[in-house]
């Protein structure tokens, strides 16, 4: 059961479909596992529809219907007949071993993998980081605002405990010294709109993200 | 006062049905673009289909021409009704009013469209729709979940109650594509105020499904 959740102005960004793809990425993980914002997105997606009815309508020529159905006869697509089991897009994107991808160990604790390159033409840096089970991470702020969701194990600091699917948006503001807890090494995914910021000694150690 | 927009122009015409004082009955029964809908699915019905296009292809193509695709308007109608026929038969009304489908449906396509104008490589290891869900495409979701069928209806009630200037914003955001700073520039006002009106009016929202989570 997740217990840190998107707030209602980023679901309803997502709902629009504003949101950078690694942004709404992290939304959807986040989906797939917590009906309570399921049911808030539900509701999100039927504002969506309640609004494109009441704004203006631009007439539509009755040829384009032709030219649909014309395209619906030439290239009769199979139809599918059940929704074809998808792949997750985590999966799609690292595979089912998080363990077995190429960390970069940056410190005792901390590995640390860039992926911006998996989401091309946009801005967003991508980063996924592993903190040993028991692990401290050092202190940080940061210098934007980085949107993470755990995807496994589970990690704690001052703002409470984070499991596996909880989701959290730190600013400039929040300095923090995340612990991974006893058991499984916690894996985040992370979305940066800024690199990271350093404010402890092992700063520059650490400070995979600029570079 | 700000201009009075269509949108709240609609939101005051709308008259009350007396349906909604009984929302037990009335809440479990299709309405009809989700009935419409469901014989496309089921029996490939060209007249039903045709219907639903009367009735959503002016939306969708004034959806195109709000966000900036004014010269791919028609294309992006022809690429939302061909994706609806295709997945038709998936749809069930018990997930979703045929309305909020066919909207996740334009908002994926329109999301297709830039990706694919906007890319330099061939490849997308990422589909559009592994981020943004079409309601129903999940088997193992539990199949009817009432709130999905009150949304629509709750949500269309509430708006009537939001002032134009909570609506106006909303109407960025889902129909410009505008995020909230964009709005707080074009508007004038502080991004702050942007918020505070956008959580104002989903406050009501949230209330609302809170009482459907009963």
């Amino acid at each position: 059961m997740t217990n840190h959740h998107p707030d209602s102005l980023m679901l309803m960004e997502y709902s629009a479909g504003n949101l950078s793809e690694p942004h709404a990425l992290c939304i959807r993980l986040h989906l797939d596992q917590c009906a309570h914002c399921r049911s808030r997105v539900d509701a999100l997606d039927s504002l969506g529809a309640v609004m494109m009815e009441q704004q203006s309508h631009v007439a539509v020529a009755e040829s384009t219907f032709d030219s649909i159905m014309a395209r619906i006869d030439s290239e009769p697509e199979p139809r599918p007949v059940s929704p074809t089991p998808r792949r997750s897009a985590l999966s799609k994107l690292l595979g089912d071993d998080l363990d077995g991808l190429p960390w970069k160990r940056q410190l005792r604790d901390v590995s640390v993998l860039d992926i911006t390159d998996r989401f091309p033409d946009q801005d967003d840096q991508v980063i996924l980081q592993k903190l040993c089970a028991g692990g401290k991470a050092p202190v940080h702020t940061h210098r934007g605002e980085e949107t993470t969701v755990v995807l496994q194990g589970a990690f704690a600091d001052n703002r409470g405990v984070f499991n596996q699917w909880d989701f959290v948006v730190l600013g400039q503001e929040d300095e923090h010294k995340p612990v991974a807890l006893e058991g499984d090494d916690c894996i985040t995914l992370s979305v940066l709109s800024a690199p990271l910021k350093l404010t402890g000694t092992f700063g520059r150690l650490l400070n995979p993200f600029i570079r | 006062m700000m201009k009075n927009t269509s949108a709240q122009a609609a939101v005051k015409e709308r008259p009350v049905s007396t349906l909604d004082q009984k929302p037990a009955r009335s809440e479990r029964r299709r309405d009809p673009w989700s009935q419409l809908l469901e014989k496309v699915g089921r029996h490939g019905d060209r007249q039903a289909y045709h219907a639903l296009f009367e009735h959503f292809a002016p939306q969708i193509k004034y959806y195109a021409m709000a966000n900036g695709l004014s010269s791919h308007a028609e294309e992006l109608v022809q690429e939302v009704f061909v994706s609806i026929w295709r997945r038709s038969c998936l749809y069930d009304w018990r997930k979703a009013a045929a309305s909020t489908w066919i909207f996740t449906i334009a908002r994926n396509q329109r999301i297709d469209m830039l990706r694919k104008m906007r890319r330099t490589s061939a490849e997308m290891p990422v589909e559009t729709e592994d981020l943004w869900q079409i309601p129903g495409d999940n088997e193992d979701e539990p199949v009817t979940s009432l709130h999905r069928l009150m949304s629509e209806r709750r949500v269309r009630e509430s708006l009537r109650h939001l002032p134009e200037e909570q609506i106006t914003v909303i109407a960025k955001v889902y129909m410009e594509q505008k995020s909230h700073q964009m709005v707080a520039d074009e508007l004038d006002i502080p991004l702050g105020t942007v918020k505070s009106r956008v959580r104002l009016a989903l406050n009501k929202l949230k209330v609302i499904l809170q009482d459907q989570n009963v």
